[in-house]
């Protein structure tokens, strides 16, 4: 029998059907081959864009000046207006090209999947995160910043096999991440308890949906998720910021997210993935707080999409999902991968 | 430089690229589809057992259930989302909610030529299609237990279909989809607010600036939104307010298979084919705020990839502009 789950956050609801995973031609092959432009050479090895900020190499081994590296997008989504303008246009409301798109080279090797990067590695991307979030939040005309990576084809990349991420910083709380503030504020004024902190003691007593954990962090399948072997990474001490709640865990992190980026990457046969950093937008007191409790409401967190299947037209239209494999059954497929 | 827009009825933010820098059709990646899979359809006339049984059917006179001779036929899913036997079994898990997955997923193949997909077809074809998407709509509706009946296409593999065979799907749902929910939220304030229909106003303001606007005919209109998901993205409406879609008279039926052919037809020569869904946003079973919603068809053709950004953010990112879109769909008349 079908099972219609909620998500508990957003309440979106999700529909396990695993009658679907029979249907012929649904998953997505691994476009490896196609991982890098033919002859073109990789313009993230020995970049040459302007540099916003970088870590020096600490690697004797690498001929590299820099070990992260974060440069400007050659394409960005947003960019610099002189000046931040609202206006309206009839019905519809109008802002100005306003915003930051910058591109984070996670290595000076030409490694196209941050799974095989080592845990220093990803660390030192994770503190990357964390400087260019706080010194973006110092513009006043932005409310988000968020930090994200496409990874293959299917993942929306394109065909350079460099590891990379990227942050863009808003001038808007977008749709989804409002849904999911507004979501956990419900809970809290309901219960006066973080939604996210139940979550994790729900999952940890379970156990079911717990792919790993770590120290600090707790790595599960969402009990509602929208795509197959979809992983929510969620730090285990309730925070709202990733920018103060990864002060000095980086380290814990990277070591649980090489671990989690791994174990799909061995048991799915390397597949598309995109990754989302999700923290609580900038809120300092000049900027108007938007409702008081966002410190205790929200819990930052690291969403993980594989993309093994292609969205249809009943998901677009809806925002409903069908999900072919019970995520009891993804987690404990990606227990027992054996790593190398 | 781009713009950031905001759709009035959810509140959903997009970038959308300015007219000079917008994608024009030949930016996009094209993807070849081939029928490869005629000798072996289960969709064709002849196959009929192979399918699960018939549902209703569009058929000449003296044919009967799972023979040839149908025109358009419905059938059950065979591998439904959701199983029609059973209880509506809600209950809570922990802090988790849960129901059992009832519901019905049914098959509308469309023609019984193997060769043509809906856009090739003639507006009668499509009125009978239409038709039979209505009586579908109807008859489920009466089962108590369903809350939202769900209308939709995918045609072409990266729109999501694994079946050549021209064919559409109905979902019916126990419980209404939360991007409709946010929709009639959405549309119920702003009559609250103002005492009209928020998709009437939007049409009024269309039919100002026309450069939005694909075709208009006696009762539907089609513009691209100003505040799009996906490029080359376009809509359906009627023209006279209503949120009723399964009793439209004869003349409105002929109407909308005509600028539903037209916009399909238009869509596949300025984009060549293009992978598509399309489905219909109607009001749920039942629903008593008539005069706030406004039925309609979005059509979204599958032409970039979403990206993390899009995903994690519901923050959409668009490179063609709307106007510039419709501009080339009006540009491009059936042949």
């Amino acid at each position: 029998m079908p099972e219609l789950r909620k998500d508990p956050v957003v309440g979106r609801w999700v529909i396990i059907s695993t009658e679907r995973a029979r249907r012929p031609g649904t998953i997505i092959d691994p476009q490896r081959e196609a991982m890098d432009d033919d002859n073109a050479p990789c313009p993230f090895c020995h970049n040459q864009d302007p540099e916003i900020y970088a870590i020096p190499n600490d690697d004797p081994r690498v001929a590299s000046p820099w070990k992260v590296r974060v440069t400007p997008s050659g394409t960005p989504l947003l960019k610099m207006a002189p000046q931040f303008k609202r206006r309206g246009h009839g019905l519809y409301d109008v802002i100005n090209d306003y915003g930051v798109h910058e591109v984070v080279i996670e290595t000076p090797e030409h490694i196209a999947n941050m799974a095989d990067l080592s845990e220093a590695q990803i660390s030192a991307v994770f503190q990357v995160y964390r400087t260019r979030m706080r010194e973006l939040s110092k513009d006043k005309n932005f409310l988000y910043v968020i930090a994200y990576k496409n990874y293959g084809w299917a993942a929306g990349s394109r065909n350079i096999g460099h590891s990379r991420s990227q942050i863009i910083a808003s001038p808007v709380n977008p749709l989804a991440v409002k849904g999911k503030m507004v979501g956990a504020k419900k809970y809290f004024d309901y219960h006066d308890r973080c939604l996210f902190c139940d979550l994790i003691r729900q999952e940890s007593k379970d156990r079911t949906r717990v792919v790993t954990e770590s120290e600090h962090f707790i790595a599960v399948t969402p009990y509602a998720p929208r795509f197959s072997f979809e992983i929510c990474l969620l730090p285990k001490e309730h925070q709202c910021d990733f920018v103060k709640g990864v002060a000095g865990k980086e380290g814990d992190l990277a070591k649980i997210f090489k671990e989690v980026l791994t174990r799909l990457k061995v048991g799915l046969d390397d597949p598309s993935y995109n990754y989302v950093l999700h923290t609580a937008p900038f809120r300092s007191q000049d900027r108007g707080v938007r409702w008081p409790t966002i410190e205790e409401d929200y819990h930052w967190h690291i969403e993980v999409m594989p993309r093994l299947t292609r969205v249809a037209g009943f998901e677009k239209g809806s925002g409903f999902h069908i999900c072919s494999i019970p995520p009891e059954n993804t987690a404990e497929f990606l227990r027992e991968v054996e790593l190398p | 430089m781009s713009e950031v827009r905001r759709d009035p009825i959810i509140g959903r933010w997009a970038i959308v690229a300015d007219k000079e820098e917008s994608w024009g059709a030949d930016r996009y990646d094209k993807e070849v589809h081939e029928r490869k899979h005629k000798a072996i359809c289960q969709f064709c006339p002849g196959r009929e057992s192979q399918t699960p049984p018939e549902v209703d059917a569009n058929r000449h006179p003296g044919s009967g259930p799972n023979q040839p001779g149908w025109t358009a036929r419905v059938v059950s899913n065979k591998f439904p989302a959701l199983r029609i036997e059973g209880q509506l079994d809600k209950r809570g898990y922990g802090l988790y909610d849960v129901s059992t997955g009832i519901g019905a997923h049914e098959v509308l193949i469309e023609t019984s030529d193997h060769d043509r997909d809906l856009a090739d077809l003639s507006v009668n074809e499509i009125v009978g299609v239409l038709r039979l998407a209505q009586n579908r709509s109807i008859s489920l509706a009466k089962d108590r237990r369903f809350k939202y009946i769900m209308l939709f296409k995918n045609y072409g593999q990266s729109a999501g279909t694994t079946i050549e065979h021209a064919h559409s799907q109905i979902i019916a749902l126990p419980l209404v989809p939360r991007d409709v929910l946010e929709e009639l939220e959405g549309s119920l304030d702003y009559f609250k607010f103002r005492g009209r229909c928020i998709y009437c106003d939007i049409i009024d303001q269309e039919r100002q600036e026309k450069e939005r606007i694909v075709v208009e005919n006696d009762a539907f209109i089609s513009f691209c939104p100003y505040v799009p998901r996906y490029p080359f993205e376009t809509w359906i409406l009627p023209t006279e307010h209503t949120s009723d879609f399964c009793y439209l008279s004869d003349h409105d039926r002929y109407q909308l298979a005509a600028a539903l052919r037209e916009v399909l037809k238009r869509m596949k020569k300025t984009l060549n084919d293009p992978s598509y869904n399309f489905y219909l946003h109607v009001p749920p079973v039942n629903y008593q705020e008539n005069q706030s919603y406004h039925w309609h068809i979005e059509i979204v053709p599958q032409l970039s990839r979403v990206a993390g950004f899009e995903w994690g953010t519901g923050f959409y990112v668009v490179h063609t502009e709307p106007g510039v879109a419709a501009e080339a769909l009006r540009h491009n008349p059936p042949d």
